[in-house]
């Protein structure tokens, strides 16, 4: 696991990669998975977050590898999948293996270090993962989800303004160069 | 295509992943009928190529049968259409001689029936060139004995007549002929009248009163008071009749199959031919009944017999009306 997520490190040399303190990532990860399941006992305002994909796009971007970021968040997503009582395992998997990929590639291009940008970031690929999951299930289950209601955009905006807080903080686990 | 596979590394993988994840899904979901979304995949996807396959092999296998191998089919058509060819020659060859063995065996049947009467088979071997003139050339003449004014007739009923007699022929004059004449009379009431030619294919019956009731079918045989046929031989039934003066228009339907002759009998002399032993021989051969003779009524009505005249008059000739 830690060989794959540093894999492609050194296929972008000019781009500045931050790196974590050993254990950062495993430990974030799984921390965001038990908050998510932990926290869905106390009702309806804590699905609004998606903590999963915060830590799959913050670290995506952060290590700005396509590689490390689809590994990062299949891996994210397959946990997220086997936590829950009624998915099939695979489902956000496809979904944050996509985000993870797509953030570590657009994060080698854009500025993501600015609150704005990451709100606007975030925002995005909460709909874009809403999108891919949505697909999936109306592809693989028959099941007709809505791509898009208003409950969905104000899931995405909390999303985003949470996960603008959350990067600060986790802003603070990177090794300082 | 390694290069290729360096720069896109991340993309590929990022599609296997992917591809890995919707198996792993595919293997968890099942459809209706409980069936795995991954079967169903697999039989989606494996059904139209196993059909192409099939249609494939299909139109191989059909193109090698419908063309490769008919290499020798054209010659073998060939051998199979001229082995035809040989089979129908050697089927109608064969049918003809059943129909002439069966004409032959009711001749042959016909002369045990009348053991005896003495006849001669004949062959027919040709017609009247005179479309107006019903007459048959016969393969005997008078090296067999034949003379003119004998009878010819079939096991069917009475042909016609002797006419002229060549060394190895003889004419034959039908009794359709316009020029031809038979003493005849009903086999049921025993009225008497003559049976003459016209020309048509239907010969009619001559000195019958109007009073005498006759019906459709009833049988017509000779009377033999023409000295040529003897007595009581089937001539034919009666077609129609109509009244007339000062005698009834008869028209006779003959026994004999008068326009499909082939073989023949040539009675050598005007002995009486018995209806007994009609009855007893008509049975052994198939398909060949209608004994000639008609059997004779218990009481004979006496009549005045006009076939008298017909009978003394020269051949062809027929006997004034009696009025």
């Amino acid at each position: 696991m830690a060989y794959m997520l540093n894999v492609g490190a050194h296929s972008e040399p000019n781009i500045e990669v931050h790196k974590y303190y050993g254990g950062t990532i495993l430990g974030t990860c799984l921390l965001a998975l038990v908050f998510q399941a932990f926290l869905h006992k106390y009702g309806r305002w804590a699905e609004l977050i998606d903590l999963p994909l915060l830590v799959t796009i913050y670290f995506g971007v952060s290590r700005r590898n396509p590689v490390t970021g689809l590994f990062l968040g299949g891996t994210i997503g397959i946990l997220q999948d086997a936590l829950s009582h009624d998915n099939p395992i695979g489902m956000y998997g496809i979904a944050k293996t996509i985000v993870g990929y797509l953030a570590s590639s657009i994060g080698a291009r854009i500025d993501t270090e600015h609150p704005l940008s990451r709100f606007g970031l975030v925002f995005l690929f909460f709909h874009f993962h809403q999108a891919i999951l949505v697909l999936t299930q109306r592809v693989l289950l028959n099941h007709p989800a809505p791509f898009f209601t208003l409950q969905l955009l104000l899931d995405s905006v909390v999303t985003a303004a949470f996960g603008v807080v959350l990067f600060a903080l986790l802003d603070r686990l990177r090794k300082r160069s | 295509m390694i290069d290729t596979f360096s720069r896109h590394r991340p993309l590929a993988l990022l599609a296997g992943v992917v591809l890995a994840q919707v198996l792993l899904l595919a293997f968890q979901i099942k459809r209706e009928n409980n069936v795995r979304l991954v079967r169903y995949w697999a039989v989606e996807i494996l059904t139209p190529l196993e059909r192409a396959g099939t249609w494939m092999f299909s139109s191989v296998g059909g193109v090698w049968r419908g063309y490769f191998a008919l290499r020798d089919t054209r010659a073998e058509n060939e051998r199979l259409r001229s082995e035809v060819e040989k089979l129908r020659l050697r089927n109608n060859e064969l049918e003809s001689q059943t129909a002439e063995s069966q004409r032959l065996s009711a001749l042959l049947s016909f002369h045990d029936t009348h053991p005896e009467a003495s006849m001669l088979a004949a062959q027919v071997i040709g017609a009247s060139a005179d479309p107006t003139s019903h007459t048959l050339f016969i393969n005997r003449g008078e090296r067999d004995r034949l003379r003119r004014n004998m009878g010819v007739i079939t096991p069917d009923g009475v042909v016609g007549k002797i006419v002229e007699v060549f060394p190895s022929t003889a004419q034959v004059l039908l009794i359709n002929d316009k020029d031809s004449g038979v003493g005849a009379l009903f086999a049921a009431s025993r009225t008497h009248g003559v049976v003459k030619g016209s020309g048509d294919p239907e010969p009619h019956m001559d000195y019958v009163v109007n009073e005498e009731k006759l019906q459709g079918g009833e049988a017509i045989v000779t009377s033999g008071e023409d000295r040529i046929f003897p007595k009581d031989l089937l001539i034919g039934t009666v077609d129609n009749t109509a009244p007339g003066y000062p005698f009834q228009s008869i028209r006779v339907k003959p026994a004999a199959r008068l326009d499909r002759l082939e073989d023949v009998i040539v009675l050598l002399s005007q002995q009486d031919l018995l209806p007994k032993k009609t009855e007893e021989a008509a049975a052994p051969v198939p398909g060949i009944v209608t004994p000639p003779i008609a059997p004779k009524p218990a009481a004979l009505p006496a009549q005045a017999s006009p076939a008298a005249a017909a009978s003394k008059a020269p051949v062809g000739q027929s006997p004034a009306p009696h009025n």
